[in-house]
């Protein structure tokens, strides 16, 4: 044999060999070190599944940083007393970029790697992939979006947002305070989130009285160029222009838009996330008014007897430190509120078990919502009593700031106008006996 | 181009060995591939499960990129394969592995619908008719709620069905059995497509990619082959749909949008189109770096980062795509042999 064919032969030997342990290596060590990453006996981790990255992270990331800060808290207080055993919260965060085959992925990995007790999700369009995974490990859910509610799901709550029906809050108090605006225009993403919040505005509208000029103008998901949209929106030139639940990335291009093009009106939105930088782009005067449901935390009014929220002003000041103010969301003290109610029931039920927490959650069929004690209610809607609902705040923004203007009853609007939210909803297909 | 096989070893009795093992290369790789999700972690199986299926995609992709068009709408051609799939089990209760075959028909009989207006454009405006007859569809899924489920899509779609006989239990819900399903169909898939390509089919593809002209001018009907590769590659695309929707149990638009094709046209730039393996050498490697690596590294917000900077080296510095990484590291170590041996052969 040639020295020139050996040296070949050992060092494909060697490359193959260096490589087979390098991949083997690489494998073993990404499996190893998600298996052995149990928390210890003291302390309990929770599933974080929402999207962290893309055009829903609006609706995701802020929800962690607000976890972390409630984790933080709870932990420096000696934890969450269970059975008479203190644990230590942790959070396990992982990003489904709002996609239904990448959210299943992390359900297992929290529930059969992570050993984690309770998921936390936006839900969503990202629900359907795990509905399954939580049928069969009978674990406990929580999704912002009521409308993933549904029978079959019997482990899945709502326990905090009750999207899109607390809308009707806004346009009420509209109607009541400023009983002048009679006619509005409406647009939205045409998506699962985008329609059933259209089916409440068109309702709440019709409650009121007010007028839709047009009907509700859907836009694509993937639209980047707005000023069509507004063009359309404003023909008419409504009263009202309303914004529906349309995410972060197109409430901002639609009210530069509409800041461009003249509008003078009244503006209501289901949110107005990082609103600060909506006003840096339009001026206070255009933005002064403006409607949404979401407030700062640090507002007075979160201090009144019946919020349920810990500390408020405190957790909006340490977010405000750690992420900046201008960080702040419509989602970031959401899922920190729905912890509370889980260490609440967790300690009621003296178990951290997905099915005893659920129990002890709905026991009474009343719960602590962080706006005061609200009901689980949702049968005539989503086919299940698993949507805790009960006040809900109207946000103005006045003096470039965000200012709750009134708590109003969400069951009070149901109790008389269930009717015409059904009606609306059947119309556009989103009853859950409806979908797909 | 095909491949050259100018790749396998050379003489001697080392060389003999190594042509051995060059021969047995699909059964070196069957076995890893057979042995793979047991190295890996349940929600690891669910990523090779998808990431299969991606393969699937990508590689039915390039084979409508050897005649030289690059499409916006592949991926919608899979939503098209995935809806059909699931509506024919859901609504007709087809039997689900032949609901997925005609998944895949469905998506060849749109792809051969769409080719009369398709392909008569060329280059830009084909890239952007595609992209226009994809939103089409899409728009149509979100629509008609009835039969499409609109935005919110399908939900509950039937899994596949499980085998149950005395002595054997398959259950697909695990990942693990629908690994062996998907790499089943998609090894089928992909050993059809191989030798399309390398059939005078395929040369004609070749030909009709670099000398469109010269082609029609002895006899080729570029029209026709043109339809032909689109079809074939949407067959292959809808199979790959119908994988997943009965993986994930679930379809909707969002999921078939632009923003998916970007990955497969992103997945096959970076992999390279040149050869077969190219895209798939592209699929893998992408997905493991943004799934298993990045995530392992608590680096999940910064993904999105890290993967456009990868984008955009490998478009500096590697033109080609990876597939051009083996030829160009062989060639270096084949330089620094030679130059080692003439050293070495210097007199003292």
């Amino acid at each position: 044999m040639s020295r020139k064919s050996l040296d070949r032969k050992i060092s494909r030997r060697k490359f193959l060999g260096t490589t087979a342990a390098s991949g083997t290596a690489l494998a073993a060590m990404g499996s190893g070190l998600s298996r052995v990453a149990f928390a210890d006996s003291h302390t309990i981790r929770i599933g974080f599944l929402a999207p962290l990255t893309g055009p829903v992270a609006a609706w995701g990331k802020p929800g962690l940083d607000g976890c972390l800060i409630w984790a933080d808290w709870v932990n420096a207080k000696g934890g969450v007393n269970i059975g008479g055993q203190s644990y230590n919260i942790e959070f396990v965060g992982y990003d489904n970029e709002y996609d239904a085959a990448k959210a299943r992925t992390g359900a297992t990995k929290l529930i059969k790697e992570d050993g984690v007790k309770f998921v936390m999700m936006l839900g969503g369009d990202t629900w359907p992939g795990v509905q399954k995974i939580a049928e069969r490990e009978g674990m406990l859910f929580s999704t912002l979006l009521p409308s993933d509610l549904s029978p079959d799901s019997t482990t899945l709550v709502a326990p905090c947002e009750v999207h899109p029906i607390y809308n009707v809050t806004g346009v009420e108090w509209l109607a009541e305070n400023k009983p002048e605006l009679k006619t509005a225009a409406m647009c939205a993403q045409d998506d699962a989130l985008g329609k059933p919040s259209v089916a409440t505005y068109l309702a709440a509208f019709e409650a009121a009285g007010i007028e839709m000029q047009d009907e509700p103008l859907f836009f694509d998901p993937a639209t980047t160029d707005f000023a069509p949209v507004m063009t359309k929106l404003l023909a008419g030139n409504p009263d009202i222009l309303c914004l529906d639940t349309c995410y972060a990335d197109y409430v901002h291009p639609l009210c530069e838009q509409a800041f461009q093009q003249g509008y003078k009106g009244q503006i209501i939105s289901c949110t107005a996330d990082f609103y600060q930088k909506i006003i840096e782009k339009t001026s206070a005067e255009f933005m002064e008014g403006f409607i949404f449901q979401f407030p700062d935390f640090d507002d007075p009014a979160l201090n009144s007897e019946g919020v349920n929220f810990v500390n408020p002003n405190e957790f909006y000041a340490e977010y405000a430190k750690r992420y900046g103010a201008s960080e702040w969301g419509a989602v970031s003290w959401e899922y920190a509120s729905i912890m509370d109610l889980w260490a609440d029931a967790a300690g009621k039920a003296g178990s951290a078990e997905p099915a005893a927490v659920l129990e002890a959650m709905k026991a009474g069929g009343t719960g602590k919502h962080a706006f005061g004690t609200a009901d689980w209610w949702g049968t005539e809607l989503f086919g299940i009593d698993n949507a805790l609902v009960g006040n809900w705040p109207v946000v103005a923004i006045e003096g470039g700031k965000a200012t709750i203007k009134e708590f109003r009853s969400i069951p009070a609007w149901w109790d008389k106008h269930k009717d015409l939210m059904v009606k609306h909803m059947t119309a556009l297909g989103q009853m859950w006996n409806q979908r797909g | 181009m095909p491949e050259p096989v100018g790749a396998m070893p050379a003489t001697g009795t080392g060389g003999s060995i190594g042509r051995i093992a060059w021969r047995l290369r699909p059964v070196f790789l069957f076995a890893a591939l057979a042995a793979l999700p047991y190295l890996l972690s349940y929600s690891q199986q669910e990523i090779a499960v998808l990431l299969v299926i991606n393969v699937l995609l990508v590689s039915s992709y390039r084979l409508l990129t050897l005649t030289g068009e690059w499409s916006l709408g592949h991926v919608v051609i899979m939503g098209v394969g995935a809806y059909a799939s699931a509506l024919l089990a859901k609504q007709a209760g087809v039997p689900v592995p032949l609901s997925m075959l005609l998944g895949g028909c469905m998506a060849a009989a749109v792809a051969a619908l769409l080719s009369f207006p398709l392909f008569r454009m060329k280059g830009f405006y084909f890239l952007i008719g595609s992209f226009a007859a994809g939103e089409i569809i899409r728009l149509i899924w979100k629509r008609f709620t009835d039969p499409f489920g609109g935005p919110k899509g399908l939900k509950r779609i039937e899994p596949f069905p499980d085998i149950e006989t005395g002595f054997l239990s398959i259950d697909f819900y695990e990942p693990v059995n629908y690994y062996f399903l998907a790499l089943v169909v998609v090894s089928a898939s992909l050993f059809v497509l191989y030798r399309i390509e390398r059939s005078r089919i395929g040369l004609t593809f070749h030909a009709i990619h670099w000398q469109d002209r010269l082609a029609e001018s002895v006899g080729v009907d570029t029209f026709r082959y043109r339809t032909l590769a689109f079809v074939i590659a949407s067959f292959f695309a809808g199979i790959a749909g119908g994988l997943y929707a009965h993986y994930i149990g679930a379809v909707n638009p969002t999921r078939f949008s632009v923003d998916q094709m970007v990955y497969v046209l992103v997945w096959a730039i970076v992999g390279g189109t040149a050869t077969f393996h190219g895209p798939i050498l592209g699929v893998v490697v992408l997905t493991v770096i943004n799934e298993i690596v990045l995530r392992a590294l608590g680096l999940d917000t910064a993904r999105p980062l890290i993967y456009g900077a990868i984008l955009i080296l490998s478009v500096l510095y590697l033109p080609n795509g990876l597939e051009s990484l083996g030829p160009r590291l062989r060639a270096l170590w084949q330089r620094r042999r030679g130059g080692s041996a003439a050293a070495g052969s210097e007199p003292a």
